[in-house]
C-alpha cells in the first residue's frame, strides 16, 4: 500500500514537472519517468502484460519518438509560450484535487461491483484472444492505418519538394 | 471500495486535469503531443481501477494493452504531422496551423 500511494504521488509529481520545464527534453524525460511509475501501479495490480507494454512502449518507443522530433524541429518557440504565472501553481492544484476527489467519490459509487460472470477469463490470454479477439483485429487495422499515415505525411511532402 | 482503488480513481482524475490544462494552456505542438499522453495515463489510471474494483484485471488488462497500442500510434502520427508541419511553417505554433486551410 505505502508503495502504491508513493508511485501515485511520485506519478503526479512527474506528471506536473512536465508542464513545468521549459526544456522540451527534460518534459519528455518526465514523461518516461510518468509512464515507469504507472507500470510499477500496473504490477502491483496484477496487470503484468499490461505493465511491460506500457513499460516498452509507453516508456521507451514514445520517448526515442519524441526525443527524435525535438532534435528534428529544434524547436525555436519556447520564449513565447504563454504559461500560468507560478503563484497559480498551487491554488489551481488545489481546485484540480477538490475536482478529482469529487470525480473519484462519484466513480466509486457509480461502479458497482457484479456477480463474478459465468464465463470470466481466467488468464490474459483467454482475455485477450478470446473474448476480446475483435479488438486484436482493431489493433492491426489501427497499426496499418497508423503506418500508412506516416507514409502518407512524408510522401506528400517529398512529392511537393520534387515539384519546387 | 478498497483504498487502492480510490487512490486509482483520484490519481486518475488529477492526472487527466492537468492533461487537460497543458492542452489548454500551451500552443506548441510538441506540448500539445505530451497534454494527449498525459491524458492517457489518466484514462489508463481510471482504467485499472475500474477493472480493480470489479473484479475483472484480466479483462481490463487487454483493453489497456489496446489502449497503449492505440496511443502509440496516435503518438506516432502526430509527430510525423509535426514534423511536416515544422518544414513547411518553421514553428511550432499550434495557430500556425490556421494557414493549412485550403
Amino acid at each position: 500500500m505505502t508503495l502504491l500511494v508513493g508511485c501515485l504521488v511520485l506519478l503526479v509529481v512527474a506528471v506536473v514537472l512536465l508542464g513545468l520545464f521549459r526544456d522540451l527534453l527534460y518534459s519528455a524525460l518526465a514523461l518516461a519517468a510518468a509512464s515507469v511509475l504507472l507500470s510499477v501501479v500496473l504490477f502491483q495490480f496484477g496487470a503484468n502484460i499490461a505493465a511491460v507494454f506500457e513499460l516498452s512502449v509507453c516508456a521507451g518507443l514514445i520517448t526515442v519518438l519524441f526525443v527524435s522530433t525535438v532534435s528534428l524541429t529544434k524547436d525555436s518557440d519556447q520564449g513565447v509560450e504563454s504559461r500560468l504565472p507560478a503563484r497559480f501553481l498551487l491554488p489551481m492544484l488545489v481546485v484540480f484535487a477538490a475536482v478529482a476527489y469529487g470525480g473519484s467519490h462519484w466513480l466509486a459509487s457509480y461502479l458497482t461491483a457484479p456477480a463474478p460472470p459465468v464465463g470470466a477469463p481466467a488468464s490474459f490470454a483467454e482475455a485477450f484472444w478470446g473474448q476480446r479477439g475483435t479488438d486484436v483485429l482493431g489493433q492491426v487495422a489501427i497499426i496499418l492505418a497508423g503506418v500508412l499515415g506516416v507514409l502518407a505525411v512524408f510522401r506528400a511532402k517529398l512529392a511537393g519538394g520534387h515539384h519546387d | 471500495m478498497t483504498e487502492a482503488v480510490l487512490g486509482l480513481f483520484f490519481a486518475g482524475f488529477l492526472v487527466f486535469l492537468v492533461g487537460v490544462y497543458l492542452l489548454l494552456s500551451y500552443r506548441n505542438l510538441l506540448r500539445l503531443v505530451l497534454g494527449v499522453e498525459v491524458l492517457a495515463k489518466g484514462v489508463t489510471l481510471v482504467l485499472l481501477g475500474a477493472g480493480a474494483h470489479l473484479g475483472m484485471t484480466t479483462l481490463i488488462q487487454s483493453l489497456i494493452v489496446t489502449f497503449i497500442i492505440v496511443e502509440t500510434i496516435l503518438a506516432a502520427v502526430m509527430l510525423a504531422i509535426i514534423v511536416v508541419c515544422h518544414r513547411t511553417n518553421l514553428s511550432l505554433d499550434v495557430r500556425m496551423l490556421s494557414r493549412l486551410r485550403g
